[in-house]
């Protein structure tokens, strides 16, 4: 008999799932549903854009009158305007349609908007009255200024660059937090993508009734820890097809959608703080991985199982609720009760850690509480579905499973 | 004959259930190479037996050991096992589950896959190599499951009601299969309600009722113990009182006649003759094993 068969387990369960029509219909369908949103937005922006620019830089014969002495009768006669002191005049010629636009350019625009009195020519093509009317009034004011680079800074075009200090050294500031809270995402995303798959892991061996082949054939453990660990390569490959449109979407499309730009050579990356992350991730993981896969294995199907794995993956979405507290007061009872129970902990010290609040003596007992936490779940986790998963069609009896005598 | 090992050994095995008591301190062996029939009604505990035997359920007491230690799948003799509750993994192939159960049973995969495909050619499945599990016929997913069972040359063959959902072509087959399985030196223990494949194949059984052996040793031994021989004889003249025999039977001059352990045929036949009984013909019966699971279980065999 096979000395080790984790091999084979992984190989079997990782090559049945990714063959599967399914599996990739389900996988595929948020990235191409991302993607269709982002060319939408894309599409849309640029659309939006070129209007704004075309609706701008529109030639029509209009008039305008001038409290404010700011236009410049060059620039308003170069976009097709003309001078009209009378405001009744042009007020009557636009409303007659005898010219297409009367823009009144108050005393003071700063403060009082610019009226303009025009042909209705459609809802969307009305707006280049209004990009006119301000591109003339604009374009004045900078070249009065004279200076473009006063010009610049009076539109507000003003930067500030931060640095600061913490033992005497740069603090590093977001640029700190980003890749620990990495983590906190994968952690989310692998949990949110797989969770089912955990909890049916082993349900299946029970719904196909092949419980006591396998379990004649394999180690128990071995079963499990094989699951778990192909669980984790689907879970890679969700991660990778779900990661490739966002970045292509981020690379291709981040000035049409106004992303900010991250200068990933400013990350700086804590040694300590990855590691503990990473500690958190796997604990968190492999703990999370056994509690369902201990669910699947004393409950008859899916269905039965649903309420139950229900409320456990609701302990994972509580300390997104109160992530505002965790992040302005880690101190706070709710929030260190939360670092050290352990179906919240994963979440919530992964923020901490990423936010830099989570002490070393904290960490430390996180990650022994979470592995043996983990351990303990898995060992129950194998024990349960060797002896629970041979009831077919009942929920197993928990009492009578420990009373029995080993 | 050498002396054979037991490969199989249950010792004073007791399985509770909550307040009730499925097994009470059952003890038999399986010898290695030999055939054995592990005989009982519906829900005697032959299932619950194989399943402690296989280390799936906890024994309440006693010791189930399989060559000399209780079973675990790495350390223990190769092993096929066909559970009374069938199933595979539905949704796969037919290759695909075979060559993973050869894997998981220590066969490299281009030979897992080639012991499969000439089983799959022989029981007439070739075609159906690529098809999923559940698109097959429950006949077909029989004959699937005993390809793993079989696979990889298993020292011990534990079979629960193998001919379950097989028609009797497939049957045949089946026992085949087990033939050759016994021909090559395996031990089988089987559970059936088959009498007649038990008589024509285990060398030893045990008949287990109210949690405990009943009956056991070979065959032979078993049709002994429970009245052993029996005797058709035609006769004109009246048949003697003899501590010989009991009478079970007498009509128009043909009679059914049980005899008592250790009697001699010939003794007995002289014996009727000197007493004018006018024998036509004298023709001994061993007591079927199907006879005997009706006494032994009665109607409760039928629940």
């Amino acid at each position: 008999m096979a000395a080790s068969n984790l091999g084979t387990v992984v190989r079997f369960e990782v090559v049945r799932t990714l063959t599967k029509r399914r599996f990739w219909v389900a996988t595929l369908f948020v990235p191409v549903l991302i993607g269709v949103v982002f060319a939408l937005v894309t599409l849309s922006s640029r659309s939006t854009s070129t209007a704004a620019d075309q609706q701008a830089q529109a030639h029509f014969a209009f008039e305008y009158s001038d409290a404010s002495g700011l236009v410049s009768p060059a620039i308003a006669r170069a976009a097709g305007g003309q001078e009209q002191t009378d405001v009744a005049q042009g007020v009557a010629a636009a409303r007659a349609g005898r010219i297409a636009a009367f823009f009144q350019f108050p005393a003071d625009p700063s403060t009082q908007p610019i009226t303009i009195t025009a042909q209705d020519v459609g809802v969307f093509a009305n707006g280049k009255y209004d990009a006119v009317a301000q591109a003339v009034l604009k374009t004045s004011v900078t070249e009065r200024i004279g200076d473009p680079k006063l010009a610049t800074l009076a539109a507000g075009g003003i930067t500030t660059r931060t640095t600061t200090y913490k033992d005497g050294a740069p603090a590093g500031g977001i640029a700190t937090v980003i890749p620990p809270l990495i983590y906190v995402v994968l952690f989310f995303i692998v949990m949110a993508l797989l969770g089912q798959q955990m909890l049916a892991a082993t349900l299946e061996e029970k719904e196909n009734r092949v419980t006591e082949m396998i379990l004649t054939t394999i180690e128990a453990r071995s079963l499990i820890i094989g699951k778990i660990l192909s669980l984790f390569v689907v879970g890679l490959v969700q991660m990778l097809v779900f990661a490739l449109p966002v970045v292509v979407g981020y690379l291709v499309f981040r000035d049409q959608l106004s992303f900010p730009q991250l200068d990933l050579a400013h990350l700086t990356l804590h040694p300590g703080q990855m590691i503990v992350g990473a500690l958190i991730l796997a604990g968190g993981f492999a703990l999370f991985t056994g509690a369902l896969v201990a669910i699947g294995a004393i409950m008859p199907t899916a269905k039965d199982a649903g309420p139950i794995s229900g409320a456990l993956i609701i302990t994972l979405v509580v300390p997104v609720y109160v992530s505002s507290l965790i992040i302005s007061d880690p101190g706070a009872p709710i929030v260190q009760g939360m670092t050290f129970f352990p179906f919240t902990a994963p979440m919530t010290a992964l923020v901490r850690n990423a936010l830099g609040s989570l002490g070393t003596g904290e960490a430390v007992i996180v990650i022994v509480e979470l592995a043996v936490a983990a351990a303990i779940v898995l060992w129950l986790a194998v024990q349960l579905f060797k002896r629970g998963s041979i009831e077919y069609t009942r929920r197993v009896d928990l009492r009578g499973m420990f009373r029995r005598r080993g | 004959m050498p002396q054979r090992e037991p490969l199989v050994e249950i010792r004073d095995f007791r399985m509770d259930f909550g307040q009730a008591t499925v097994i009470a301190g059952l003890s038999f062996d399986v010898l290695t190479g030999e055939t054995f029939g592990f005989l009982g009604s519906n829900g005697s505990g032959k299932t619950t037996t194989i399943r402690a035997l296989l280390g799936i359920y906890r024994p309440t007491a006693g010791t189930l050991h399989i060559a000399g230690r209780p079973f675990s799948p790495r350390r223990s003799v190769r092993l096929g096992y066909l559970p009374e509750e069938r199933g595979l993994y539905k949704k796969e192939s037919v290759i695909d589950t075979m060559v993973y159960f050869g894997r998981l049973k220590g066969m490299t995969a281009p030979a897992a896959r080639t012991w499969s495909a000439d089983y799959l050619e022989r029981v007439e499945l070739g075609d159906k190599q690529k098809a999923r599990l559940d698109t097959l016929s429950g006949g077909q997913q029989q004959k699937v499951q005993l390809g793993v069972t079989i696979m990889d040359d298993p020292e011990l063959l534990i079979l629960d009601e193998p001919t379950k959902g097989f028609d009797p072509v497939n049957r045949r087959l089946l026992m085949g299969i087990i033939e050759e399985q016994k021909k090559a030196g395996a031990t089988v223990m089987m559970v059936t309600h088959q009498m007649d494949e038990v008589e024509r194949l285990c060398d030893r059984v045990v008949l287990l009722k109210d949690g405990a052996a009943r009956a056991y040793g070979t065959v032979t031994e078993v049709q002994e113990e429970f009245g052993g021989t029996t005797v058709t004889v035609r006769h004109t003249g009246a048949l003697p009182a003899s501590g010989s025999f009991r009478v079970l039977s007498d009509v128009e001059g043909l009679a059914e006649l049980d005899l008592a352990r250790g009697t001699d045929l010939g003794a007995l036949l002289a014996e009727l003759m000197d007493a004018g009984a006018g024998v036509s013909q004298f023709t001994p019966h061993r007591r079927s094993l199907d006879s005997i699971f009706v006494e032994v279980y009665g109607e409760q065999a039928g629940e």
